[in-house]
């Protein structure tokens, strides 16, 4: 039972990867195509941890994941800020039509 | 030696002990002298790193974390529609938005949220005043980004920490001046 919960779980990864290259020729710009990249990043990521979690044999080896898993969580978003903004500071137009919104 | 360098030392000691895997005095005298470099090479960050916190802010963290975890499966679908049945032209948002929270900690939290689900990316955020710019792949996202509940949550946790510790402690204020205004120089001047 548990296998198949974990074998669902990379699939579910596999997917999520998938439709995150997808993004990278479908959509038009650099920070478009982070948004698209950032599907694999999350449910990806998580689904892939979450199944090795299950199928992980020890104690320790589990506290190893969630540690992996929440540097991954932090690291993450610091580095998609970085260059989102490297592209803003660098003059990377952003594509045709992109509106600026004022709340 | 603070008493915050003792605690990041005995949690980088245990944070090794864990990663290497083994408890003989090899490992442990090794990851002991690296632990020490480690705490000394930082010693300026310490007094930078929030407080311990309390059982009643890690409940509230605890809710802003679940909140996270539904929020990305959600917006991992929407984008995941987007991507497959919008059609081509995607009209993304530069959002700019003033969240009413109060300490820098905060609006950290908040930036490394919004940028953690897909679909919106914080892209500058202003130490100053407290004002975020933020990438939204569509519209509906760029909205409902201003009725998130993670906004309230983390000014939850804001005023009861403040409570707590009486007055807002604010140590991660940074004067960088390549942190603000990155976005209104460029971009705006670019006529868009």
């Amino acid at each position: 039972m548990i296998n198949w919960i974990a074998n669902i779980c990379f699939v579910g990864s596999l997917f999520a990867f998938s439709l995150g290259t997808l993004g990278l020729f479908r959509f038009p710009d650099p920070y478009t195509r982070m948004h698209a990249i950032a599907i694999g990043d999350t449910l990806g990521m998580g689904l892939i941890g979450f199944g090795l979690f299950l199928l992980s044999s020890s104690f320790i080896l589990r506290i190893k994941l969630v540690i992996i898993l929440s540097l991954f969580y932090l690291i993450n978003p610091t580095m998609t800020h970085l260059i989102a903004k490297a592209g803003l500071i660098h003059g990377t137009m952003p594509v045709e039509g992109t509106r600026l919104r004022k709340g | 030696m603070t008493k915050r360098s003792l605690v990041l030392f005995a949690l980088l000691l245990i944070f090794w002990i864990f990663v290497s895997g083994g408890l003989n005095f090899q490992h442990i005298a090794v990851g002991g002298l690296v632990t020490i470099a480690v705490v000394w090479f930082w010693h300026d960050l310490g007094p930078k790193l929030p407080g311990i916190l309390h059982p009643g802010e890690l409940l509230l963290l605890a809710r802003c974390l679940g909140l996270l975890v539904l929020s990305i499966i959600q917006s991992n679908m929407a984008v995941a529609k987007t991507l497959l049945f919008s059609k081509p032209p995607v009209r993304p948002v530069f959002v700019m938005m003033q969240p009413p929270l109060k300490t820098n900690w905060g609006r950290i939290l908040l930036a490394t949220f919004i940028t953690l689900t897909p679909g919106t990316v914080t892209v500058d955020l202003d130490p100053k005043t407290g004002e975020f710019v933020v990438h939204a792949l569509t519209e509906e996202t760029a909205i409902s980004l201003f009725y998130w509940k993670m906004i309230n949550r983390i000014g939850d946790l804001e005023t009861y920490r403040q409570r707590r510790t009486g007055h807002v402690v604010d140590t991660s204020r940074v004067d960088d001046s390549n942190s603000s205004g990155a976005f209104s120089s460029n971009y705006r001047a670019d006529g868009h």
